[in-house]
């Protein structure tokens, strides 16, 4: 019964100083997010916020953070566009959000992240891998997801140690995601590969077929070929290069950590991707996605799920680190968090742009299953820097 | 590869991207011929067929019946567009129409996306459809020569039904004029009912030969196909239906013809260019390659 | 009871009224011409009551039933078509093509074999044009056409709009010829025309419209000697 009196005098404090929303109760915390529900980044932010629930409900149940301060999730839809997304971070904002999350892209999180970055909010983006977005939008903007460029070098390196030397690289102009083979190629090339040859594809075109004529005729030949392009790309991609008669192994990235690519059949076999995780049996993975089963009944069928859960995790660490749910005092907190324990991987924010420090699984794809190649943080020397 | 074959192939490979676009731009052009709107919810059939195919895997239809069924769940969503959106609104102006037909494609990416998933779909395509086959030096994937095969039978389908029965005969009638071909006593609904349920029916061929290359479905899959069907089919001049062929097959070249020649460094701008080409065409020919078609409509 | 009833039938485009009282009648076997000036509102009055225009007032009764705001495609299934003014053959489909569709309301059978047999008889020049392509015809070959077309709905009764127009002398002679024929073959007509001579010559009876409104009729005899048709239409005196 504690809460009524504080609620009507937060009521009554906003009419004061003429606010027109009304501050939600000073022991939540207030997350808001502008994620798209609809339109061409559902595929990412949907899952995404299927893990934040179960975060939420799971710390509420418990009494709230640290048994005390209770979550209160206020979702707007940003419909995929970069226009809304900053309307609705606006709105959340002046709702009193004490932390925005952004979608799953680093176009629209970077205009909310504006507003967030303004108003003094600490953002964080579902899944944007793109390590410059912090470095666009200024000190209290986050990622959530292992870099762009952190992927690509713990897959450069996997292609060297597994003795590539001749790489060729397909990406996209039509998104920075789509360009990271360009971070490969940095790591690729200084750790003594070589790039034989790299072509755009426009995202959706589905033809492939001048690409892969390009490939056959590539002297040297490419012994790896690596790619961001995700669905229906990818899968597009790499049925018409094997139907071309070329074998060489293919690596790709988070974006085709996703059930159509175990389900290509043999044309598949053998793809490597780097991911945020693995499940392997009794790690924390493995026991988030058992959680999840059984809170609603299905498997996961994507990373984001669990991406999700470790955005809240996050927000639970830094307002445990800072016994309280003011925004400046979240948003100090997250600097400093070190190693949280999320369902895939341990976050650390202390000493980083904004880009955590997170592991990176390389992932086989072995007859239409997943198997673990290799789990690890990369050496931090070889990551190459972000490029904006 | 030599010099030859690499040209050879990438001729193989318009064919087969241009013969896609050909299908699809046919599609668009059969309602136009005959209503005088691009139906931009055309996307959204191959979208359909492609979820039919999904859940026909999914419940175990038998293989064999899959393909019959997801042409037929087409060509009633066709159909179904017709009857519920277009007809209530028979007679409006085109733009009304269009506009009608971009709403229909809204409601139905918000359903498929709140009824089916945000998140694709896989669609396991049986492995014999994934292979390729050796003609001479040159690699032809099955897939790729499926949809040169499909396109051709399409169109051979197509023309057969267009002359000889009396529905095809119509159809090309009420292209010219709509009026007088109900002064044939033919009914003006039976008549724009099969020219939705030919475009379901193109719609799903092209759908399902989308899905068979990208392997899996998205709510969101038909914007682009609709966009390159619409620009195939102005390319051919809007409402022919051999320009629609001949504008798929056109835009096919441009654009494996710009993928191979272009230098790395200018390839980002391909799309740009591609368009360009496109504007050039046009700006000789305003009616496309082959005129538009002009009529009286209903 | 007349076959075709027109009862002061108005037609509107939009806010132009077109038609103000057009009241007409034609028994069976007649052949009836209407006459007037351009712009008089004839043509407008013959798509109304085909159902090609809305009707705004009036009334249209058909063979004993009353048609008005039926639907084109049934009326014509009824026994009632027209061939439009400036012929609207479908130009991108071959003659045989055009009257393959102008067959569409006789189901399958063995009429339809007997139907082209006699439209060869009556337009000999199709015969040998079956496969050109419709827009190739000269103009009187054209309309021809579309009056064969017209005719392979088996009309009780056919509306002509203007089929004289444009065409030379003795093709317009052989049209004249052709309309006296398909009365011979039990087919009533109700012919539009600005060659009022000739109109009148083959005619039985025949109205004036002026203005959207009949503002004459009589017996072909009666309008010929008529002073108002001869100095409004036939250049006398
Ligand atoms: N589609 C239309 N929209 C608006 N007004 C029209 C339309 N068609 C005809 N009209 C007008 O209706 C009136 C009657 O036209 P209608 O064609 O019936 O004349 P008509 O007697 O057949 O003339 P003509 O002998 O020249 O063929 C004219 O004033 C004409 O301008
Ligand atoms: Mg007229």
């Amino acid at each position: 019964m504690k809460r009524v009196p504080v609620h009507i005098l937060a009521a009554g404090l906003a009419g004061l100083i003429g606010l027109s929303s009304i501050p939600a109760l000073a022991d939540d915390l207030v997350v808001g997010a502008a994620i798209s529900l609809t339109g061409g980044l559902a595929y990412a932010d949907v899952p995404a916020q299927k893990g934040m629930q179960l975060a939420i409900d799971e710390i509420n149940a418990a009494g709230g953070i640290g048994g005390k301060y209770k979550i209160e999730l206020k979702l707007k839809d940003s419909r995929s566009d970069p226009a809304q997304t900053s309307v609705a971070a606006q709105e959340l904002i002046d709702d009193g959000a004490a932390v925005l999350v952004t979608p799953c892209d680093a176009d629209p999180s970077i205009g909310a992240g504006q507003m967030a970055q303004a108003a003094g909010v600490a953002a964080f983006s579902t899944c944007a891998s793109s390590p410059s977005l912090p470095l666009a939008v200024g000190d209290h903007m986050f990622t959530n997801f292992p870099g762009d460029n952190v992927q690509t070098t713990v897959s450069a390196k996997y292609a060297i140690d597994s003795g590539y030397k001749n790489a060729y690289l397909l990406m996209s102009p039509d998104t920075s995601y789509t360009m990271l083979p360009n971070y490969f190629k940095t790591v690729f090339e200084k750790l003594g590969g070589k790039v034989v040859g790299e072509d755009n594809y426009s995202m959706g075109q589905q033809d492939f077929s001048a690409q892969v004529t390009k490939i056959k005729s590539l002297s040297p030949a490419a012994d790896v070929i690596m790619t961001g392009a995700y669905e229906p790309d990818f899968p597009a991609f790499i049925k018409q290069l094997r139907a071309a008669g070329i074998t060489a192994p293919v690596i790709g990235s988070d974006g085709i950590d996703s059930p159509t690519t175990f389900a290509l059949g043999d044309v598949a076999e053998g793809v490597v991707f780097s991911t945020a995780g693995f499940a392997a049996p009794g790690n924390p993975l493995d026991a988030f996605n058992k959680k999840y089963k059984a809170a609603t009944g299905s498997d996961p069928d994507t990373i984001y799920i669990a991406i999700g859960y470790d955005l809240v995790k996050v927000l639970e660490a830094a307002v445990l680190k800072a016994d309280s749910v003011d925004r400046d005092k979240v948003w100090a907190a997250v600097r400093e968090l070190e190693n949280v324990q999320g369902a895939t991987s341990t976050i650390t924010y202390k000493g980083t742009d904004g880009v955590p420090l997170r592991q990176v699984a390389l992932v086989k794809v072995v007859k239409g299953n997943r198997e673990l190649v290799l789990q690890e943080a990369p050496d931090p020397a070889l990551v190459p820097a972000p490029k904006l | 590869m030599a010099e030859m074959e690499i040209l050879i192939q990438q001729c193989v490979n318009a064919l087969s991207l241009g013969g896609t676009y050909a299908l699809l731009a046919l599609g668009l052009a059969v309602v136009f011929s005959v209503l005088g709107m691009i139906n931009f919810a055309h996307g959204e059939i191959l979208t359909i067929a492609g979820y039919t195919v999904f859940f026909a895997i999914v419940g175990n239809v038998p293989p064999i019946l899959i393909v019959p069924l997801a042409l037929l769940v087409a060509m009633a969503t066709a159909a179904l567009m017709e009857r519920i959106a277009f007809r209530p609104l028979r007679g409006a102006n085109g733009t009304t129409l269009l506009i009608t037909s971009f709403a229909v494609s809204g409601i139905l990416q918000m359903l498929f996306q709140n009824l089916i998933s945000t998140r694709p779909r896989p669609v396991p395509i049986s492995a014999s459809l994934t292979g390729a086959f050796n003609v001479g030096p040159f690699h032809i994937g099955v897939i790729q020569s499926l949809s040169i095969f499909a396109t051709f039978a399409m169109v051979g389908l197509l023309t057969l039904f267009l002359k000889r029965t009396m529905l095809g005969i119509a159809i090309r009638a009420a292209a010219v004029d709509f009026p007088t071909t109900r002064l044939m006593g033919l009914r003006a609904n039976r008549v724009i009912l099969a020219a939705f349920a030919i475009s379901g029916l193109l719609a799903g061929v092209s759908g399902l030969l989308w899905i068979a290359q990208r392997g899996s479905v998205d709510p969101l899959m038909g914007f682009l196909p609709v966009l390159k069907a619409f620009i195939a089919a102005i390319l051919g001049g809007i409402g022919n239906l051999t320009g629609a062929v001949i504008g798929g097959f056109f835009l096919g070249a441009i654009e494996i013809g710009l993928q191979a020649v272009l230098p790395e460094s200018v390839q980002p701008f391909r799309d740009a260019i591609a368009l360009s080409l496109v504007v050039l065409v046009l700006l000789y020919r305003p009616q496309g390659l082959f005129g538009a078609a002009h009529s009286v409509r209903p | 009871m007349p076959l075709l009833e027109v009862e002061s039938l108005a037609v509107n485009y939009g806010p132009i009224k077109a038609v103000l009282n057009v009241g007409l009648t034609v028994e069976s076997g007649e052949i009836v011409t209407v006459l007037g000036a351009n712009g008089a509102g004839k043509s407008t009055s013959l798509q109304a009551i085909v159902g090609l225009l809305p009707i705004q007032q009036g009334r249209v009764r058909f063979d004993g039933h009353d048609i008005t705001g039926e639907s084109t495609e049934r009326i014509v299934r009824r026994g009632l078509t027209l061939t439009p003014e400036g012929r609207r053959i479908f130009a991108p489909l071959t003659v045989e093509e055009n009257l393959r569709i102008g067959a569409a309301t006789q189901g399958k059978g063995g009429d339809i074999a007997a139907l082209w047999d006699q439209m060869m008889e009556l337009f000999p020049i199709l015969a040998s044009r079956r496969k050109q392509l419709a827009g190739t015809l000269s103009g009187g070959e054209q309309q021809q056409l579309a009056i064969a077309r017209s005719l392979m709905s088996k009309p009780k009764l056919l509306l002509l709009d203007e089929p004289s127009l444009g065409l030379a002398p003795i093709v317009v002679e052989l049209i004249f010829d052709l309309i006296k024929r398909l009365r011979g073959l039990g087919i009533t007509i109700l012919v539009v025309e600005q060659n009022v001579h000739q109109a009148l010559d083959i005619a039985d009876r025949g109205y004036v419209v002026s203005g959207g409104s009949v503002v004459l009729s009589g017996t072909a005899a009666e309008l010929k000697t008529s002073p108002d048709v001869q100095k409004a239409y036939m250049g006398h005196g």
